[in-house]
């Protein structure tokens, strides 16, 4: 089933590597470079999923998540975080702060799509 | 007058008054012109002329023979003592005073030993401590180390040479000068209050005088790092303290780049290496790929290969520069950082900060943990009005979670970002709250707001307590069978309806001298901690030790480590147990085998002439209703099996098996409720149950 993926994420290569995978799962997908931009697609065109990366420009994903987290337009929209923060502290910060998922970069390509899927099926959260 | 004058006067007025009175008699038979009269005159004259020469004779001889050798010899005794110790009475002047004159030299003569005794072992001494001061002297001056002696009033008592060079920018170091004309405070108070405490604490004995402190010149352009060792004088007080310093300010200005450039070879190697992992699986392993999409790929791999290969050169030329080092890291005990966190924001801003739950070991500097804590919650003070807040260190895993709540609302995660970028004040040239945070590898975020509480959580690599490398676990004390002591008719009134939540709990723990209070066992220790809405209060505890006016068996000093001497100067329970009668008034009382420390409180009742009436829960019994599948109900049992974490250094004291048995009754409460016991009535009831099932177990 088609759904709506967002990508955040500032490093090209990346970004076009989530968009095939995305694409290949037939998910429409848009793709931001930067914490502002992905505020305003957010709101602008509510997604089902966000791939979110923490070091984006302007807003930090953690910072993103939390403001998304609170507004209600947004409650149905799935988070996973997708970052090359990887210690203990990161991933619990960025679970405490709403992220369904925390995915480490670098990360195989099959087991992120599986969790993607996961949730998007309506899976249990984290 | 000399006694030599003294006898020529009493001589001379003898030979007159003789000479006078035979004078006075011829002159009183004169003239009367008998011959024989004429006859007697003159030989009374002659008589008298007689008796003053006698006189005269007499006073001769006893001047010559005693008083004379009598003066010269105290004038040669005291020649030998003032001026020469070898100077001797001649013997032959002093053949009339006989013994006395050759037991004067005698005496003289042992006094002329022992002088030259005396002389030789302070000359001995003196050579001695002058060796000694030389050597010290070169110890203190060869010392790589600042060495600083201080009075309790920072006043420098005795310095070193490196010490002058490591403090010299602040002017001239020298004797009876504060030591913060030199250095920043801060950190020596803080030091200096955690070892006093130490000492206050009891907990000197194991864990020693002596902690790490980092401290920084005054201008705050030199970081040590050191040691501080409390002094304390002949009756165990604080006298002075010694610090030992030594310059840091390079291998932490390193370690600071090292620490970063790990994260950047982590997090920035990640990056590029993501992208390219992703893309080579991409096109390994989709085959049918239209060219596009396979040039993109192929593009990507390119590019970030090169990315990767010109980071790694970059990391490894900076690494080659930096040298191998340890940030100054200790275990720490929440407790200690916590309750100065809690005294500086009452004291200085008014805020009441309520520490709560176990304290647990985190690793990290405490000092500059201290000011971090106790900035944010200044700041969360300032923007949102809250001035009471709760803190508590909880164990996850790797991590001890410093979680801050307060009632109101939220800080937002923007706001909380930009107090990283504050610098602390007087702290080690004002390094930031971030650089607190990376210093300690970790991070600190907003939590869903719980009961209407905004939360904060700081999380902190987990540390060990001394004791935790070994020890061997004590023998659990025996089952107490006694129950109906706790299953006595306690008037529940009012409270019994309320729920269990909502209660004021007073769970307590005591340590006593053996197992047999009606065969004349005593307490020595007993503390209690109040759980008021679900928390523990940690802060308001009750601790006291007891004479028990008897000896104390060596074989029961293992199971709770209190000795005749520490309670010797302790007041008796005729003294402490009226205090913890106040402290537990209106609260339900809680302990784990409650029925032994109740029974040695019920018989003092009579002597105290106070009655402990209040509902009391056990959690052994508690606990074998709830966990029938099992006959484990220890502490230790219980609160393994329910993942209480246990400090070791906490068991086996009153208040530490008090705190564990009140963080066990928490989570026993909630499984209560989960079973629909909610009320008190009906949790003494089921206990009642269980004091019946095992009741009936004991008879087989």
């Amino acid at each position: 089933m088609a759904h709506r993926i967002l990508i955040a994420e500032s490093d090209t290569g990346m970004q076009a590597c989530l968009r095939f995978l995305m694409e290949r799962e037939g998910h429409v997908v848009e793709v931001v470079g930067d914490g502002e931009a992905a505020l305003a697609a957010m709101t602008a065109r509510p997604p089902d999923l966000t791939l979110l990366a923490v070091d984006l420009g302007k807003r930090d994903g953690y910072d993103l998540c939390q403001t998304c987290r609170n507004a209600p337009d947004l409650t149905a929209m799935k988070v996973v975080m997708v970052t090359a923060r990887t210690r203990t502290v990161d991933r619990d910060k960025g679970l405490a702060l709403g992220a369904d998922d925390y995915i480490a970069k670098p990360f195989s390509n099959a087991d992120l799509v599986e969790r993607v899927t996961a949730l998007l099926a309506g899976g249990p959260d984290r | 007058m000399g006694i030599r004058q003294r006898l020529a006067w009493v001589f001379g007025i003898l030979a007159v008054a003789v000479a006078g009175l035979i004078i006075a008699v011829i002159l009183s038979v004169r003239g009367t012109g008998d011959g024989w009269r004429d006859l007697l005159a003159v030989y009374g004259g002659m008589a008298a002329l007689a008796a003053v020469a006698a006189v005269a004779i007499g006073w001769f001889m006893v001047d010559r023979l005693l008083a004379g050798p009598m003066t010269s010899l105290a004038r040669s005794l005291r020649m030998a003592l003032r001026a020469n110790p070898d100077h001797r009475y001649d013997p032959e002047e002093a053949g009339n005073l006989g013994e006395l004159s050759a037991a004067a030299s005698d005496v003289l003569d042992a006094l002329a030993r022992h002088g030259t005794a005396l002389d030789s072992q302070i000359e001995v001494a003196t050579n001695a401590m002058k060796t000694e001061k030389a050597r010290l002297e070169s110890v203190l001056r060869d010392l790589h180390e600042g060495v600083i002696i201080c009075n309790l009033n920072h006043r420098v008592l005795l310095y070193n040479h490196r010490a002058l060079e490591l403090l010299g920018s602040g002017g001239e170091l020298g004797l009876g000068r504060s030591l913060f004309d030199f250095t920043n405070r801060q950190p020596f108070f803080h030091a200096l209050e955690r070892l006093t405490t130490r000492l206050l604490d009891g907990r000197s004995q194991e864990r020693g005088l002596t902690v790490p402190i980092i401290a920084a010149t005054a201008d705050g352009g030199t970081t040590f790092e050191g040691k501080m060792t409390l002094l304390l004088d002949e009756d165990g007080n604080p006298a002075s303290y010694l610090v030992t310093l030594d310059d840091r300010t390079d291998e932490l200005a390193e370690l600071g780049r090292r620490d970063a450039l790990l994260r950047d070879a982590t997090d920035g190697i990640r990056r590029p290496l993501a992208s390219l992992s992703s893309a080579a699986e991409i096109l390994a392993e989709v085959s049918d790929l239209e060219t596009g999409d396979r040039r993109i790929f192929e593009q990507v791999v390119a590019d970030e290969s090169r990315n990767l290969c010109a980071r790694i050169e970059e990391l490894s030329s900076e690494f080659q520069e930096i040298i191998a080092s340890h940030w100054p890291m200790t275990d720490v005990y929440s407790a200690n950082v916590l309750n100065t966190v809690v005294r500086r924001l009452r004291e200085e801003k008014g805020i009441e900060g309520v520490m709560t739950g176990m304290p647990h070991w985190f690793h990290g500097d405490s000092y500059t943990l201290v000011e971090t804590m106790h900035h944010l919650i200044h700041n969360i003070h300032d923007s949102t009005d809250a001035d009471s807040f709760d803190i508590e260190a909880v164990p996850a895993g790797d991590y001890v979670h410093i979680d801050i709540s307060w009632s109101g609302h939220a800080v937002s995660g923007t706001t909380l970002d930009g107090w990283l970028d504050d610098r602390l004040d007087d702290a080690l040239g004002g390094i930031t709250v971030r650089g607190v945070l990376e210093r300690h590898r970790t991070d600190l975020w907003n939590l869903p707001a719980s009961n209407g509480r905004a939360r904060i959580r700081l999380p902190l690599p987990t540390g060990r307590s001394p004791e935790e490398a070994g020890g061997e676990a004590l023998p659990n004390r025996p089952e107490f069978y006694d129950f109906d002591l706790i299953a006595h008719d306690a008037d529940l009134g009012e409270l019994g309806a309320q729920p269990l939540k909502s209660l004021t709990y007073v769970v307590f723990d005591t340590e006593t001298t053996g197992l047999k209070p009606s065969e004349g066992d005593e307490i020595i220790s007993i503390a209690g901690v109040r759980v008021v809405n679900g928390r523990i209060l940690t802060g308001e505890s009750f601790s006291r030790l007891v004479n028990p006016n008897r000896e104390i068996p060596k074989a029961s000093i293992r199971f709770h480590g209190i000795t005749d001497e520490m309670v010797t100067d302790q007041p008796g329970a005729l003294t402490v147990l009226p205090e913890f009668h106040d402290y537990v008034k209106g609260a339900v009382l809680v302990a784990h085998n409650a029925a032994f420390d109740m029974r040695f409180l019920k018989l003092k009742e009579p002597s105290l002439g106070l009655v402990f009436n209040n509902p009391v829960l056990d959690t052994l019994l508690l606990s074998a209703v709830l966990h029938n599948h099992t006959s484990k109900h220890t502490l230790d049992d219980i609160a393994e099996r329910l993942g209480v974490g246990i400090e070791p250094e906490a068991r086996h004291t009153a208040l530490g098996d008090s705190l564990v048995t009140a963080s066990v009754f928490l989570h026993l409460i909630e499984l209560l409720e989960a079973d629909g016991i909610t009320t008190l009535d009906e949790a003494v009831k089921v206990a009642n149950t269980a004091v019946h099932v095992r009741k009936l177990q004991e008879q087989f």
